[in-house]
């Protein structure tokens, strides 16, 4: 593997870490989620520029869309989880439990 | 070059690492500012301008700043350091799971350097990802009008979604 592939696969694994052993706040999960399609970003701009091939310079900013809006829903369900419980908090959202 | 470019990669897993393993919100956000920054350093350094500065107006410019006045809404009033004993030991155990799943997976003995950069093949009329993004309006156009479809939804599912007064979601039951 290339160094510089690792550096973004290593950033894409500690983010994914990062969201998988969130603790508090649910901010926290989305900033990891926002980290990884960072990382993403960075792999999908860097692999048309390796292989020069130019029409896939595409996918990164198709993506980049789509992440805004996944980013825009997650902070809306941030903003009605404080109004309605007040904090962000994780242990506030328990409705499935067994 | 070479080494100039792994620093902006190890200075982007160090970004990375630091959303990770935040002790406060207002410090992921720090770290994800900084991992975006290095990270259009590093794309500027392969010669692809356009999309590093698509990178920087939206994603910097436009997302993260939502992030943080959202951060300023939600985090607490009173946050715990980087300097704390936890997230030290959460850090260093994120480090860990790195180094051992890279030399469980065999990196150590197929490393190499080498990058690739924009100029590989020689001169061109326009740049690799200038040409390449102008394919939107050519070829991608159905894609371009579904990602702008996406992008009007995504606002009337945001309203939807913080609409108060029993009508929105996750209401207190």
């Amino acid at each position: 593997m290339s160094l510089l592939h690792l550096g973004f696969y290593s950033a894409f694994t500690l983010s994914c870490l990062g969201l998988a052993f969130h603790r508090t706040h649910l901010i926290s999960a989305l900033l990891c989620l926002e980290s990884m399609m960072l990382s993403l970003y960075l792999t999908l701009s860097i692999w048309p520029i390796e292989n020069q091939a130019a029409s896939f310079t595409l996918m990164p900013v198709l993506m980049l869309t789509f992440s805004a809006c996944e980013a825009g829903t997650g902070l809306a369900m941030l903003v009605a989880s404080t109004r309605t419980h007040g904090s962000d908090h994780l242990h506030n959202l328990n409705l499935l439990q067994c | 070059m070479i080494y100039f470019m792994s620093l902006l990669g190890v200075c982007f897993a160090l970004g990375a690492l630091a959303v990770a393993s935040n002790p406060s919100p207002y410090y992921g956000v720090v770290g994800l500012v900084v991992a975006s920054v290095v990270g259009c350093g590093w794309l500027l350094s392969l010669g692809a301008s356009f999309v590093s500065l698509v990178l920087f107006m939206v994603y910097l410019g436009g997302m993260l700043v939502v992030f943080v006045y959202s951060v300023s809404l939600a985090a607490d009033p009173f946050p715990e350091a980087w300097g704390s004993q936890q997230v030290a030991m959460y850090g260093v155990g994120l480090i860990l799971v790195l180094v051992i799943g890279g030399a469980v997976g065999g990196f150590v003995e197929c490393w190499k350097l080498g990058v690739v950069t924009v100029d590989g093949e020689g001169l061109s009329f326009a740049r690799l990802d200038f040409s390449g993004v102008a394919m939107f309006y050519s070829y991608g156009a159905g894609m371009f009008l579904m990602g702008g479809w996406g992008l009007l939804l995504t606002l009337f599912v945001v309203l939807e979604v913080v609409r108060g007064l029993s009508r929105g979601t996750i209401r207190a039951v």
